[in-house]
C-alpha cells in the first residue's frame, strides 16, 4: 500500500511564527528590490530625497515597534480600547523592528555613518535589533527546556522562599540521621541546599546532571539500614527538587535579564532618534 | 457530656453559625442529642449511635412567618422537614415555567431569576440588601435557601407538618425550581447534605420515601424533557415513572461490573460515571458518562452481547435512573424513533472503547480529566508551558482589570505541556452556588457565567469551601460591617468577600488573561476535545 502523501500546509494552518517569518522575508526582499531599482536611477544618500524617504519609513517602523512596550504597560486601557491582542503585537513588534534596521541601512545607502549621533544611532539600531532577536530566541527555547526537562513548575518570585523551605526540610531530615549520613550531608549536600544558584549548564541540560552527581549518594544508600536509607532517599528527593529550582532560577532569570540588554538600549535609541530628527528638520 | 459529644457540639456550632446572619430566623437550636432526635418522626428508624454521628449536621430552626427559605433558581445543600407551621412553594412567572430538562446533555437548564429582576421581596417581610433595581438599603441582605417541585406555572402548594422538601435539589446538585417561604411561624428540621446522604443510605424506608417524592414531584416532567423519552406519549412516561428505579452512588462505587449479565438501561441524573475495562494485567478508563447520558444500550441493542462491556464506577456522588430491560423493549416497540437514538449512542460507545484500547495515552487523558474535574468545566484556563515565558502578564492583566486583585494564580495541576491554572473552571453544574445564603454568587441566566456580587457577599466562605478546584479566593476588604447592619449577625465583623474569575464579564471585552499574553499561551478550553487538540498540537 502506498504511503499517504502528506498535504502541504495551507497558509492558515502554518504555525503563526512561520507566517510572520514569511512576511518578514517577503518584506525584506521587496525592500531590497526597491533599493536596487532605486540605485539604478540614482545614488541613495541619507540627505537626498530617496534616503530621507527610507529614513522616514524607518522612523515610523521604530515607533510602531516601540508602541508594543506601551501596549504591555497599559494592559487595562489597551484591552478596553480593543487595541488588539498582545499575541499579534509581539510579532508586529519583531517584524517592524527587523525591517527598521534594514531601512536604516538603506537610509544611509549601506554606507558607514558620519558624526557621533548617527554612529550612535547606527550602533544602537544594531544592538537593539540583535538583542531583540536574542530575546525572541530565548523566549522560544527556554520555555521548552523548562517544560520538557523539569517536573516542577516554580514561580520566580517564590524561589527564595522555596529554597529556604527545601533547605530547612533537608536539615531536619539530616538531623534525624545517624552520624554517617549526617556527615555525608554536611560534606557533600549541604552546600547545594544554600542560595539559589545560577549555573550555565542548565542552558544545555535543564536537569543539570543532578542524577549523575548523586551517584555517590546511591552508593552510600545501598550500605545503610532500611530506615536510614529512607531518610537518605528523602534527602535525595529534596536535592533533586533544589536542582530543579536552580534550573528555574537560571532560566527564568535569563528571560528577565535579557530585557536589560534590550530595553535601555531601545530607550536611548528613541531619544537619539528624536535628537537626529530635530537636527535634520531644524537645521 | 463526653469528648465526642463536645466535639459534635463544636462541629454543630461551626456548621450552623452562618444561620445567625440569616434574616427571618427566630432561633436555631443547639445540637440535638440522639434522644431528642429520635422523637422526631423522620429519625425514628435510626439507632442512637447513628443519630449521634449525624447530629452536628442536623438543626431545628424557628422561622417567622413570611421568611424566604429559598428562591427559584438557587442552589442549596439542605433538606427541610416541617415540624410545625406551613410552608408555601410556588413557581415564579416568566419564561416557560414548569420543570425544565434536568437530563440535558450540556448543562442544567433551570434559569435562575437574575437578582436584580427578582420581584415581590417587599412583601416578604425580611430585611434585605439587594442589587440596584430592588435594593432598598445597603445595610440589608435577603437570605436565600432552596428545593425542587414539578408544579404548573404560577401554581403553588402548601406543605405542612411531616412533609419534607429541598432534598431533590440538595442530593442532585440542581437549582431549585420553586420559591419557598414560610406561610406561618414554622419550626423546621434542617438536614445538611452529608447527613441526608447517610440517612438515605441507611434507611430503606427513607430511600423509598424520598424516591416516592421524586417520582411524584419531578420525575415525569424531567423524563419528558430527556431526548430519549421525548418521542414517548405522556401516558407512557407516566407509566414509566412507576417502573424505574432511582439509584444513588457513593464516590467510587461500582454500578455494574464488566462481564456480569447486563439487561437494563441507566440514565445519569447527576454526577459522573467512568467506564473501565480490563487491560492486560490492569485496567484502563475507556470513557465516562455525564448528566443525560445512558449506559446499557450496547448490551441491549446488539444481539450476542449479554454481559456489561465495561465496569461503571461513580467518580463522585452520582444519581441515576435504572429502566428495566423489559420496559426498554416495550418502549422500542411502541416508539421506533427511540431505536435510532439508542443505536447512535451504542455506536459512539463502541467507537470510544475501541479508540481508548488502541490509543492508551487517550485512556490516561480520560483518567486525568475525571480526576481533575476537566469534564465539568466549560471554560478552563489552560496554559501552554512550551510557550509560556513565565512573565505573568496574564495575572497582571487580570489584576489590572479587577481593581488590582488577580482572580487566579498561575499554579495548578500540570498535564504534559499544559498547566491547568487555579482559575474558575466555569463548571456546567457549579457546586459553588450551593448554599450561598444571600445569592451573591449566582448565574444571571441559562448558560451564563457564574459571578459574585461583592455588594451582597457576606464573606461566609461557603462557595470557597464548596469549590473542588481551589478557584475561589477570600479577600479582606479592610472594612467592618456597620453597627446597624441587618442581619444582626454581621454587625461589627470584619468584612470579607469571595472573588473568582468571571471571564471579565461586564467589562466589554474577553478574558484579559488571554488577550494580554504576548506568547499566546493561555487558552480557554470548553471541552475535552479542545484539550486533546491542544495536547496533540506540535510545539
Amino acid at each position: 500500500m502506498p504511503m499517504p502523501t502528506p498535504k502541504s500546509p495551507s497558509l492558515s494552518t502554518l504555525p503563526r511564527i512561520n507566517r510572520w517569518l514569511l512576511a518578514l522575508v517577503a518584506a525584506t526582499v521587496l525592500c531590497l528590490a526597491v533599493f536596487a531599482a532605486n540605485n539604478l536611477l540614482g545614488d541613495v544618500r541619507s540627505g537626498n530625497a530617496w534616503g530621507l524617504s527610507y529614513g522616514a519609513a524607518a522612523a515610523i517602523l521604530v515607533l510602531i515597534s516601540a508602541a508594543y512596550g506601551v501596549r504591555r504597560r497599559t494592559m487595562r486601557l489597551a484591552t478596553r480600547l480593543g487595541a488588539g491582542s498582545a499575541r499579534v503585537w509581539l510579532p508586529v513588534h519583531t517584524l517592524t523592528g527587523a525591517l527598521f534596521l534594514l531601512l536604516v541601512l538603506m537610509h544611509s545607502g549601506f554606507r558607514l555613518p558620519e558624526g557621533w549621533v548617527t554612529w550612535g544611532l547606527w550602533l544602537l539600531s544594531f544592538w537593539t535589533v540583535a538583542s531583540g532577536l536574542l530575546g525572541l530566541a530565548l523566549q522560544r527555547w527556554i520555555p521548552r527546556r523548562l517544560t520538557s526537562a523539569l517536573t516542577m513548575e516554580v514561580h520566580y518570585d517564590r524561589i527564595a522562599e522555596l529554597v529556604e523551605e527545601t533547605r530547612s526540610r533537608a536539615e531536619a531530615v539530616a538531623g534525624d540521621c545517624g552520624e554517617t549520613v549526617r556527615g555525608f550531608y554536611e560534606r557533600r549536600l549541604a552546600r547545594g541546599f544554600g542560595q539559589p544558584r545560577w549555573r550555565w549548564r542548565f542552558f544545555l541540560d535543564a536537569g543539570g546532571g543532578v542524577q549523575n552527581r548523586l551517584r555517590e549518594l546511591d552508593f552510600l544508600a545501598r550500605r545503610l539500614a532500611p530506615e536510614e536509607r529512607g531518610r537518605l532517599e528523602e534527602l535525595r528527593r529534596l536535592r533533586v527538587s533544589k536542582s530543579e529550582i536552580d534550573a528555574h532560577y537560571t532560566l527564568q532569570r535569563a528571560l528577565r535579564l535579557w530585557l536589560y540588554l534590550h530595553l535601555p538600549a531601545s530607550m536611548v535609541l528613541l531619544a537619539l532618534l528624536a535628537v537626529h530628527l530635530f537636527t535634520v528638520f531644524y537645521y | 457530656m463526653d469528648k465526642t459529644g463536645i466535639k459534635q457540639s463544636e462541629l454543630h456550632r461551626d456548621r450552623w453559625s452562618s444561620l445567625d446572619t440569616q434574616g427571618g430566623i427566630v432561633e436555631v437550636s443547639e445540637r440535638l442529642g440522639a434522644a431528642e432526635l429520635e422523637k422526631i418522626e423522620l429519625f425514628a428508624d435510626y439507632d442512637r449511635k447513628f443519630l449521634d454521628k449525624i447530629s452536628h449536621d442536623v438543626s431545628v430552626a424557628t422561622w417567622e412567618a413570611g421568611a424566604v427559605l429559598f428562591e427559584q433558581g438557587t442552589y442549596i445543600d439542605l433538606a427541610f422537614f416541617v415540624l410545625s407551621g406551613e410552608v408555601e412553594v410556588w413557581i415564579e412567572g416568566g419564561g416557560e415555567g414548569g420543570a425544565r430538562p434536568i437530563f440535558d446533555l450540556d448543562r442544567t437548564q433551570v434559569a435562575p431569576v437574575a437578582p436584580a429582576e427578582r420581584t415581590g421581596r417587599d412583601a416578604l417581610g425580611s430585611t434585605r440588601l439587594m442589587k440596584s433595581a430592588t435594593r432598598v438599603s445597603d445595610r440589608e441582605i435577603t437570605m436565600l435557601a432552596t428545593m425542587d417541585f414539578d408544579l404548573p406555572r404560577e401554581a403553588g402548594a402548601r406543605l405542612g407538618p411531616g412533609e419534607i422538601f429541598g432534598e431533590i435539589g440538595a442530593l442532585s446538585g440542581w437549582p431549585q425550581s420553586v420559591t419557598a417561604r414560610t406561610a406561618s411561624p414554622c419550626r423546621l428540621v434542617q438536614i445538611r447534605l452529608p447527613a441526608l446522604r447517610l440517612m438515605k443510605r441507611k434507611s430503606k424506608a427513607l430511600k423509598e420515601r424520598l424516591d416516592g417524592l421524586y417520582r411524584q414531584r419531578s420525575l415525569a416532567a424531567q423524563l419528558k424533557n430527556t431526548p430519549l423519552f421525548q418521542a414517548c406519549t405522556d401516558m407512557f412516561v407516566e407509566a414509566l415513572k412507576e417502573s424505574v428505579e432511582l439509584v444513588s452512588l457513593e464516590p467510587s462505587e461500582v454500578l455494574v461490573r464488566e462481564g456480569e449479565t447486563a439487561g437494563d438501561l441507566y440514565v445519569v441524573r447527576s454526577g459522573f460515571v467512568k467506564l473501565i475495562q480490563a487491560f492486560e494485567q490492569g485496567e484502563i478508563s475507556v470513557s465516562y458518562l455525564s448528566k443525560g447520558m445512558t449506559l446499557g444500550e450496547v448490551e441491549l441493542m446488539i444481539d450476542g452481547i449479554d454481559g456489561w462491556q465495561a465496569t461503571a464506577e461513580s467518580v463522585e456522588y452520582a444519581e441515576l435512573v435504572r429502566i428495566p430491560g423489559e420496559t426498554v423493549r416495550q418502549m422500542l416497540e411502541s416508539n421506533p424513533g427511540l431505536s435510532e437514538i439508542l443505536w447512535s449512542s451504542a455506536t459512539e460507545r463502541i467507537r470510544e472503547i475501541g479508540a481508548a484500547r488502541r490509543h492508551i495515552p487517550h485512556s490516561e487523558f480520560v483518567q486525568v480529566a475525571l480526576d481533575n474535574g476537566l469534564v465539568q468545566g466549560s471554560s478552563i484556563l489552560a496554559i501552554d508551558l512550551n510557550r509560556c515565558t513565565r512573565c505573568d502578564d496574564c495575572v497582571k492583566a487580570c489584576a489590572d482589570t479587577h481593581g488590582g486583585r488577580p482572580r487566579f494564580v498561575r499554579e495548578g495541576n500540570r498535564y504534559q505541556n499544559l498547566l491547568i491554572a487555579k482559575s474558575c473552571y466555569h463548571c456546567r453544574d457549579p457546586v459553588c452556588l450551593v448554599g450561598c445564603p444571600t445569592g451573591a454568587i449566582h448565574r444571571a441566566g441559562v448558560g451564563e457565567v457564574v459571578t459574585i456580587d461583592e455588594e451582597i457577599c457576606i464573606g461566609c466562605s461557603t462557595c470557597y469551601r464548596n469549590c473542588p478546584y481551589d478557584a475561589i479566593v477570600m479577600w479582606d476588604t479592610h472594612e467592618v460591617w456597620p453597627a446597624d447592619m441587618v442581619p444582626q449577625g454581621l454587625r461589627g465583623r470584619e468584612r470579607q468577600a469571595a472573588s473568582k474569575c468571571d471571564l471579565c464579564a461586564d467589562t466589554g471585552h474577553g478574558p484579559a488573561c488571554v488577550d494580554n499574553c504576548p506568547q499566546g499561551c493561555p487558552y480557554r478550553v470548553a471541552s475535552l476535545e479542545e484539550f486533546q487538540a491542544l495536547l496533540d498540537r506540535r510545539p
